[in-house]
């Protein structure tokens, strides 16, 4: 008998599928007596998503809180403290931030085993799309390489930062935070961090939407034209953002070098500043320190 | 008309067939007016290498056998004019899909696999009776899936697509784009929960990582990225 | 020895075969398809404009049936074709439209109320029946008397290849591709399958089938220009002469269509003409209508086809260095629909000529397009001259198309032929004539013979390049066997032609690899190829008349008293240089539409002494049946029914007509 390749074709097994035979399934509908595909890929699926859209949101909140600095350190001081419960709590709880760490930390686990999934599974692999990238210069393509590499980096500096928030909610504060930027040495970790995350996240909210068809409007081309200005958009702007943010912790820690480990303590800061009156009621309240 | 040039095709060669590995070969060629690739690879073939081995059917853009990798990217090269690119002209075969020789690949087991995996075709509950009046379609119904019955078939974007090219078990745009066009044509009685079970995995829907190389280089410009956003959209809600 | 033993054998996987390889499959036998690409990459894909069938849903299709259908066909043919043949065709074409649509095939629907459409330089509103609404719609075509071309933008065929090549796989069937048949295996009177070349590996094996179906279309490749794929190099008719017992039917029947692009020869469709196109010449001037003010850009395509030839002569065409050219116009269309239905055309324009139709002018010029002639067969598909062997689509002349075959006829032919091949195959296989009795040694000698075929042109030391050999009988035909012929040029022709062949023999190739080897495969086509192209030129030569695509300037009058036959070519001795021809009369007397005018093209037919008889006679019937039902009188002037495969006998539904 010949066997050609084609005739190896003709032989293959529908998928790999027990007993479907194509002939019945012409006549009639597809035949129910095999298993029940798995739901947990959808769900897995809509997981990867859903934590990246949630931590992409924590995000932009979080470089908002953070470049509060910019305003005023009593505005990053009062927010901080709100976080901690300040307005609803007779005293300020850090644990409640640390729980927000968790549940933030859960969250980037999540995301971080989901999205390994599609990280090359083998230096085969791996080696396939990178000559793929290479052959075919296109920049969706390019841009998942971006995302495989800022992600990958973030496991190890969204990790540390994510550790060092869990275990000392409390050092959250203007010069707390400075300190721990400019004479604790964690400059260089977050510049990188700013960088990865941004990168990440834009480009994470952009693939969102093509991924789900958001915002493709009548003429998806221009859509996926008008996502590009925004996702580039975004991540300028939170970059820049956060540059500055970080210059400013960077002051604050160089020139609050010498007094390192000192607390901000509202009313004594607010008193240094001539003229300024102590504050009062809600902000008196926020301003006040655990156990003070 | 703009001045012609000699132009180098620089080719893969490769023969699996005699264990001869893949290597580049220049052959140059005088450039002609609205010379296309598939034009200098004839006279390529007539005049320097009869053995250079390549597919073309149609020569129209029609019939999708010529897809191969024109400088790095996916295309039909017969209707791919030498006066859109470079003077050197890099010609390589389609990846994934198994070599024959040279720039010809076996695409057609490679969508046989997939048209019998994914069952591409209707499903109807009855035979049809040819003599009595057809069932009616709304006019832009058809189009509609027309729009969708375009593919070719000719693998460019299965060899522009990154999932795939690390994931030969992804079934791909071809795949994935003949399931939105089956799930939109009213005459397939298939619900959700049957196309949930031919794409409901990662090797399915939720394996596209949407790179959109697909949609970028598909030369019939079928509108990969939203079918295949709509069907994630659809299976995701199926398999919750 | 490698054998593969299967019911059916069907060589080639474009529409036509597919459907008759789903035929018998239905019916429960073992088919195998071979195919020389991926089945999805047929030519029949490049059918764009549609398939004519009279399902009369839109407005300017009203009144349309099988009648009007077989009309137009018959007079398109300029009366060469086998009118049973067109009625069972006829008749089975609306069946195989509803087939296909309830297979997945997106046909363009009838919207209800008023739409503006471009008729004659026009344009005008047409208002379509609600009742209609969502029903299959038609487009106008050439030669045609109702908008009766149904389509899927112009991109018919290949919706129809996909839906058809889809059921084959829903069937189970097996496509052996990048198989070529290379010879049949037969004792002189029964085909017993194919010595078939696997062009990966170059390998050898016996395909032995009960019935054998030759599905491998045209052979427009043995011209220069012409819209035809590269593939389509007539193997399957070639393969079939060879055997010396099955014979090719009017191979002088070349079809040239009007408007494919220049100078690629690439199609594009009649639908553009039938939507509204029109042709212009180099002074921007319509000059349809001053040869044929009845069907203007809508006669057949001969006609069409000879009178923009004839306006190039005069020098009216547009000069270019590769040649001259006239104009399509539809910018008339509007840029929606040229979008909406003429999307192909307009990638084609894009891509190959770097314009946008729906501003700019096509260059056009006809080339080769069709071969009307090809395996001869009875109405049932079956070859003549060798049991078990069958043919259909553009392979066979079956003869529905005669000497011009009108558009959008031929992709409706491919399906139409294929559903009643398959079911032919199928009564085959199961009558006692179907079984197989065929010793291996047959087998092994044809295997043999092939192999030593194919060795002494890898080992021989022929000096002949075969790339050359092609090259110049392309030319030969382009320029000798095209629209406009005469005994002088022909004569040339045949000449050339046979010293090409005698040449053919001492092929030597440079590459001497058994296996994928593209210099191997020219070489033994060329060889075959070379038959055909004579088989067209002798035929051409002999037949000293103009019918419908076969134009002899010497002899510019259809002559219906000598010439209303059908060449017959068969090729017995390996050895001989010119095809034996004979003919087969075309029966006058037994005729539902005797020879007249065709109602555009020429006048001064020499008139066949039978047909004034005929005509009175059907007169008398007619009148005879008075009121009776048109069945009924169709019936009294030629029955055709019994050639109609049980399963496709009923009456087609029509709306406003009782099924």
């Amino acid at each position: 008998m010949a066997s050609s390749l084609e005739q190896a074709t003709a032989a293959r097994p529908v998928s790999g599928e027990p007993a479907m035979n194509a002939a019945d399934a012409a006549r009639g509908v597809p035949s129910r007596s095999r298993l029940r595909a798995s739901r947990w890929p959808a769900r897995l699926d809509l997981l990867q998503s859903l934590s990246g859209l949630l931590l992409a949101l924590f995000l932009i909140a979080h470089m908002f809180f953070v470049s509060s600095i910019l305003v005023s350190q009593q505005a990053f001081y009062t927010i901080a403290r709100f976080f901690e419960g300040a307005a609803f709590l007779a005293e300020p709880r850090p644990w409640i931030v640390s729980c927000v760490v968790g549940v933030v930390m859960a969250l980037f686990m999540l995301h971080a085993w989901l999205a390994l999934r599609k990280f090359p599974a083998s230096f085969r692999q791996y080696r396939i799309f990178i000559e793929h990238k290479e052959q075919l210069r296109h920049s969706d393509t390019g841009l998942w390489w971006v995302q495989l590499w800022t992600g990958f980096a973030l496991f190890f500096l969204a990790s540390v930062h994510l550790f060092g928030m869990l275990t000392q909610p409390e050092l959250i504060g203007p010069y707390e935070s400075a300190d721990r930027i400019w004479t604790g040495n964690m400059w260089p970790i977050y510049l990188l961090l700013l960088f990865a995350v941004e990168i990440h996240g834009g480009i994470g909210l952009y693939r969102l939407a093509l991924k789900w068809g958001w915002l493709q409007g009548a003429d998806p081309l221009a859509g996926r034209r008008r996502l590009r200005i925004a996702r580039t958009c975004f991540s300028l702007f939170f970059l820049g953002l956060g540059l500055v943010t970080l210059l400013a912790y960077v002051q604050l820690g160089i020139a609050h070098a010498d007094r390192a480990g000192e607390r901000y303590v509202p009313h004594k800061a607010a008193s240094r500043l001539a003229g300024h009156e102590r504050p009062g009621g809600l902000e008196f309240a926020l301003s006040r320190r655990p156990g003070e | 008309m703009s001045d012609l040039r000699t132009l180098t095709l620089r080719v893969l060669r490769s023969s699996p067939g005699e264990g001869q590995s893949p290597h580049w070969e220049d052959f140059r060629v005088e450039e002609a007016e609205g010379m296309t690739l598939f034009i200098a690879l004839n006279e390529v073939r007539e005049t320097l290498a009869p053995s250079l081995q390549f597919d073309f059917v149609c020569r129209a853009g029609i019939c999708g056998s010529c897809g191969m990798l024109i400088d790095g990217r996916p295309g039909l090269a017969c209707r791919a004019l030498t006066r859109d690119l470079g003077p050197v002209i890099t010609l390589a075969p389609l990846p994934v899909f198994e070599l024959i020789g040279d720039l010809s690949v076996n695409t057609g087991k490679w969508m046989r696999g997939t048209a019998e995996r994914l069952q591409t075709w209707i499903h109807a509950q009855t035979e049809p009776d040819l003599t009595a009046l057809e069932a009616p379609m709304e006019p832009a119904l058809a189009e509609a899936i027309y729009e969708l019955d375009r593919c070719i078939e000719c693998g460019c974007c299965v060899a522009g697509c990154g999932t795939l090219r690390m994931r030969e078990d992804f079934v791909g745009a071809v795949g994935l784009n003949k399931i939105a066009r089956f799930r939109l044509d009213p005459r397939d009685t298939r619900t959700d929960e049957d196309f949930y079970e031919l794409i409901g995995d990662d090797s399915g829907v939720f394996g596209c990582m949407s790179l959109l190389g697909c949609h970028d280089v598909c030369p019939k410009g079928l509108p990969l990225q939203t079918q295949i956003a709509f069907l994630r959209r659809k299976m995701a809600s199926t398999g919750l | 020895m490698r054998i593969v033993y299967t019911d059916v054998l069907v060589v080639g996987g474009g529409l036509a075969g597919l459907r008759a390889a789903v035929g018998a499959r239905r019916r429960g036998h073992d088919v195998i398809i071979l195919s020389l690409v991926p089945p999805k990459r047929s030519h029949s894909a490049a059918a764009q404009g549609g398939m004519q069938a009279s399902l009369g849903n839109t407005a300017r299709g009203e009144g349309d049936n099988e009648d009007v259908h077989f009309e137009d066909t018959v007079r398109g043919s300029d009366w060469g074709c086998d009118q049973q043949v067109a009625r069972l065709f006829t008749h089975t074409a609306p069946q195989a439209v509803r087939e296909l649509a309830a297979w997945g095939v997106p046909w363009n629907r009838v919207a209800a109320g008023e739409r503006e459409v471009v008729m004659d330089g026009r344009r005008v509103s047409l208002s379509e029946r609600p009742e209609a609404h969502g029903l299959i719609a038609a487009r106008d075509f050439g030669g045609t008397k109702k908008w009766r071309t149904c389509y899927v933008s112009d991109g018919t065929g290949h919706a129809m290849l996909y839906a058809v090549s889809d059921r084959t796989v829903a069937e189970g069937i097996p496509v052996h591709e990048r198989m070529e048949a290379i010879a049949l295996i037969h004792d002189g009177t029964r085909c017993h399958g194919a010595v078939v070349r696997n062009l990966v590996s170059g390998e050898l094996s016996a395909y032995v089938a009960r019935a054998t179906c030759i599905a491998t279309g045209g052979f427009g490749r043995i011209y220069r220009v012409s819209s035809n794929a590269v593939i389509n190099e007539g193997m399957g008719a070639a393969i079939a002469l060879e055997t010396g017992a099955a014979m090719l039917g009017n191979m002088e029947a070349v079809q040239f269509h009007p408007t494919t692009i220049f100078p690629a020869g690439i199609l594009v469709t009649e639908g553009c003409r039938g939507d509204g196109g029109l042709l212009r010449d180099a002074a921007g001037h319509r000059f349809m209508p001053d040869y044929e003010p009845e069907k203007k850009e809508l006669a057949s395509r001969d006609v069409v086809s000879r009178r923009m030839e004839e306006h190039i002569r005069a020098g009216k065409g547009v000069k270019t260095r590769f040649g001259d050219h006239l104009w399509l116009d539809i910018t008339l269309l509007g840029a929606a629909h040229i979008d909406g239905r003429l999307r192909e055309v307009k990638e084609i324009c894009q891509h190959f000529l770097g314009i946008d139709p729906s501003r700019d002018l096509i260059p056009v010029r006809p080339a080769q397009h069709y071969s009307m002639g090809g395996i001869r067969t009875d109405a049932r598909g079956q070859a003549r001259g060798l049991r078990g062997l069958f043919a259909c689509g553009e392979a066979a002349c079956w003869d529905l198309h005669g000497f011009n075959r009108l558009g959008g006829n031929s992709v409706a032919e491919t399906v139409v032929a294929g559903m009643i091949v398959g079911e032919s195959m199928a009564d085959f296989v199961e009558s006692v004539n179907g079984d197989l009795q065929v010793s291996t040694s047959l087998v092994r000698e044809f295997l043999d013979a092939e192999q030593a075929r194919l060795d002494a042109l890898l080992q021989g030391n022929g000096r002949e390049n075969a790339g050359e050999l092609m090259r110049r009988m392309q030319d030969i035909m382009t320029d000798k066997v095209g629209i406009f012929r005469s005994g002088e040029l022909l004569s040339a022709a045949v000449e050339e032609l046979q010293a090409l062949l005698v040449r053919s023999r001492q092929i030597g190739i440079s590459t001497r690899r058994p296996g994928a080897n593209p210099e191997l495969v020219t070489a033994y086509r060329v060889q075959k190829m070379l038959k055909l192209a004579l088989c067209v030129a002798w035929g051409a030569l002999q037949r000293t008349e103009s019918r419908g695509a076969h134009y002899r300037e010497d002899f510019p009058r259809r002559d219906d008293a000598q010439w209303l036959k059908r060449t017959l070519a068969t090729w017995s001795d390996a050895f001989q240089t010119l095809p034996t021809l004979s003919y087969e009369d075309l029966d006058v007397a037994s005729m539902e539409l005797p020879p007249g005018w065709r109602g555009y093209g020429a006048r001064d037919a020499i008139e066949h002494p039978l047909t004034a008889g005929r005509v009175s006679e059907i007169a008398a019937i007619r009148q005879a049946f008075g009121h009776a039902d048109r069945f009924t009188v169709q019936q009294a002037l030629m029955s055709y029914e019994h050639l109609v495969p049980e399963c496709f006998r009923g009456r087609n539904a029509r709306l406003g007509e009782a099924s």
